[in-house]
């Protein structure tokens, strides 16, 4: 910051920069100050670790973008580390605990969701399902302490889709991606 | 090796303030004591004229730093302390007016001696409001940390090394025990990824896995009710079988919709909302099982036992220095992402362009933020009890109890209230593996905001570690609707990761760069304990693993 022309100003803004500087100058010492004592005190952080950590973030970003630009990083998998491979939709099949069916692993969800009568689309049905009456429970009352602190609307959620390959469907919340 | 405390260490006085301690004692100290003044941002100054403004005794200058000698009380301004020294034998030792900080003259340094510092603290703690001043000099509880670290230890080695040993021979390959896939049922991943993590969380892992919980007298299941601690003990038992083909747990999600009714349906859901509600039915579970804790009122279900620690929120009038101190507990912290830029500035107005901005978020930079003193706004002015009407206040947020697992959630979405929308922020985010949130405890933050006078603030606990240890990530990639979660595990020295049934190895940059959603620390004794456990070593990929390989399981 290059000091102003004394000759180009006037009396009034050489005195309020002169203001201004001794303000500046004993903000400045009053944060040395603060730093010499915490260090003197060794109350300072551990620098050392905390550069070391973000320096190994930065080589692996470095090296993992990368190998994603020669190609290297496949995103399918051919065995995980057991030798086994897996199906898109998982196909073990057992027995639904709420009606008995035979149900594929994969499918059990949008499955147990009709099957409970919960749900969105089982809710706009009229069913008076026994199992679904006895079976409801209330969330408790506000005596369990949870993150009591932060915002809890239903909008702070970040979703998973439809990995099995079943189609979207309802877009949750009615909020909407922006580009 | 020690853990860093958050005690002060005693520096050693130079010679000149040695010999003026030595010929004066404290009688400089207490007779300056009278004119020290703090303000309610914690800045202690001397002033001994309320009418004349202090002036160097030499070039009647008012500028620069002044000092007041010790013993004689004149003023001197920084280019003149020496000058001063040389005149008056032995007048080395002065005091930054502004500042109320020690100076040596002859060393040309700031010095500092407990002694001086308990004299300020006093001062300042004498002005303040007689109750609300944020320092709790009373004589504090024992701490019942340290009960609980023990306590969650016993759940621990020598059961764990048994049932281990029993486990069944099926283990294909010597990788750790516990690390299973986990079948999607449907858009499930945000329950698999948590699954994961708690899989691993050392004393949780522990508890169920060493037969605490004894599902066979278990009073709701012989009724045939449903239990959802009985379902984890199940799950816990199947993943650490020895059996490596991926699991369903159709059973925990069926337990965990009866539970939470009003999260129960199949569409996109909230890894973190997950974790939550899951907590929730363990302590709900089992609360009824437990008697009331007599002293503290904690909650000894496992939920609060692994999780649980205890905020400390602090309000302080700006105009009068009165502090309001509430205490609440959290089974997790959600935190904002440093973004480097000014939090009041308007979203909508800034410019959108991502090239602008290289500040590389950090994790400490969040915790930072959090731990932030924030300026209340105008429409949030806090009713001071000292002054008696509305005021500018500052809030300050810091860690006053550290759980055995810290769970960290890192919130991702951003709200346009006007617009109504919200979006997800892909933002990278640099998280350590290594964490010490000695900086973020209650007894830090407090002092640094006494300006680390050394003095013994209540709650300096020194048998407490601060120093935890990566576990687990969870990740998640896609947008706010729809997206996909992935958790990465460390389990000896080696990162795994869980991808639905899929589990593969992964070095560890891959890890460090990816984008992490919720970070799994813990204690680093537990975590260095629990990996004891795993009696395991990692087989390369290529050997087939249908052949024992020697002197294994």
């Amino acid at each position: 910051m290059s000091l102003p022309n004394d000759d180009n100003m006037s009396a009034h803004s050489q005195l309020s920069s002169h203001f201004f500087e001794d303000l500046l100058d004993s903000i400045i010492v009053d944060v040395a100050s603060e730093c010499h004592r915490v260090a003197r005190l060794g109350l300072d952080r551990n620098f050392e670790e905390e550069e070391e950590e973000l320096r190994l973030s930065a080589q692996a970003r470095a090296r993992v973008a990368d190998s994603s630009n020669n190609g290297e990083t496949n995103s399918k998998y051919v065995v995980d580390i057991f030798g086994q491979t897996h199906p898109a939709v998982a196909n073990e099949i057992f027995e639904c605990m709420n009606c008995g069916r035979s149900i594929v692993a994969g499918r059990f969800a949008p499955h147990l969701e009709k099957c409970m009568g919960k749900g969105r689309k089982a809710r706009l049905k009229v069913t008076r399902s026994a199992t679904a009456a006895q079976n409801r429970y209330t969330r408790g009352s506000p005596g369990s302490s949870y993150s009591s602190y932060s915002n809890s609307t239903g909008m702070n959620r970040l979703s998973n889709g439809a990995s099995s390959g079943v189609a979207g469907e309802e877009y949750s919340n009615g909020s909407f991606e922006e580009l | 090796m020690m853990s860093r405390n958050s005690m002060y260490t005693n520096p050693k006085p130079c010679k000149h303030l040695a010999d003026y301690k030595l010929r004066h004692g404290l009688s400089g100290y207490n007779l300056l004591q009278e004119q020290i003044r703090t303000t309610p941002s914690g800045k202690s100054s001397v002033k001994n004229h309320q009418t004349e403004i202090p002036r160097c005794c030499f070039c009647n200058g008012y500028q620069k730093r002044l000092y007041l000698c010790l013993i004689c009380s004149s003023i001197s301004c920084s280019s003149h302390t020496l000058l001063h020294s040389q005149c008056e034998n032995g007048h080395d030792i002065a005091v930054d007016i502004e500042r109320s900080e020690l100076y040596c003259v002859l060393c040309c340094d700031q010095v500092y001696d407990p002694d001086f510092d308990k004299i300020v603290m006093l001062k300042h703690l004498m002005d303040l409001p007689r109750s609300g001043n944020g320092v709790d000099v009373s004589a504090g509880r024992r701490s019942s940390k340290r009960r609980r670290l023990c306590s969650a230890l016993e759940l621990d080695l020598k059961k764990t090394k048994q049932l281990v040993s029993m486990r069944d021979l099926r283990a294909k390959s010597c990788y750790p025990l516990g690390l299973r896939g986990l079948n999607n049922l449907g858009s499930t991943c945000f329950m698999n990824s948590v699954l994961q993590a708690l899989l691993h969380a050392p004393p949780f892992r522990n508890y169920f896995l060493t037969g605490q919980r004894n599902h066979e007298v278990c009073r709701k299941r012989s009724s045939d009710r449903l239990c959802l601690l009985c379902d984890i003990y199940v799950f816990f038992s199947a993943v650490f079988s020895g059996d490596r083909t991926p699991y369903s747990p159709a059973q925990l999600l069926y337990s965990w919709w009866q539970h939470s009714a009003n999260l129960a349906s199949y569409e996109q859901q909230d890894a973190h909302e997950f974790f939550i509600s899951v907590l929730d039915g363990i302590h709900e579970n089992g609360v009824k099982a437990r008697s009331p804790i007599k002293d503290t009122g904690e909650c000894h279900c496992v939920a609060h036992r692994v999780f649980s620690g205890q905020l400390r929120s602090d309000v302080t009038c700006m105009s009068c220095g009165y502090t309001s101190t509430t205490y609440d507990p959290f089974m997790d912290i959600s935190l904002n992402l440093d973004t480097g830029n000014c939090p009041s500035t308007d979203l909508a107005n800034k410019s959108l362009k991502p090239s602008d901005n290289t500040y590389v978020s950090t994790l400490l930079g969040c915790l930072d933020l959090f731990t932030k003193p924030e300026k209340l706004g105008s429409d949030q002015k806090f009713f001071c009890e000292n002054c008696q009407e509305r005021q500018d206040s500052v809030k300050q947020m810091s860690i006053k109890r550290l759980p055995l697992v810290l769970c960290l959630h890192i919130k991702r979405f951003e709200h346009f209230p006007v617009r109504r929308m919200s979006r997800k922020i892909d933002r990278y985010m640099q998280f350590p593996f290594c964490l010490d949130m000695n900086p973020y405890l209650s007894s830090s933050v407090v002092r640094n905001r006494f300006g680390n006078r050394m003095f013994a603030f209540e709650g300096d606990e020194l048998d407490t570690s601060t120093e935890f240890e990566i576990f687990a990530v969870v990740t998640h990639s896609g947008t706010l609707d729809s997206g996909h979660y992935v958790t990465y595990l460390h389990l000896k020295d080696q990162w795994y990761k869980c991808d639905d049934a899929w589990i593969t190895a992964v070095e560890e940059e891959v890890v460090r760069a990816s984008q992490c959603y919720m970070l799994f620390y813990a204690q680093k004794m537990l975590y260095y304990k629990a990996n004891e456990d795993l009696v395991c070593q990692p087989v390369s990929p290529r050997a087939d693993p249908f052949l024992p390989i020697a002197g294994c399981c």
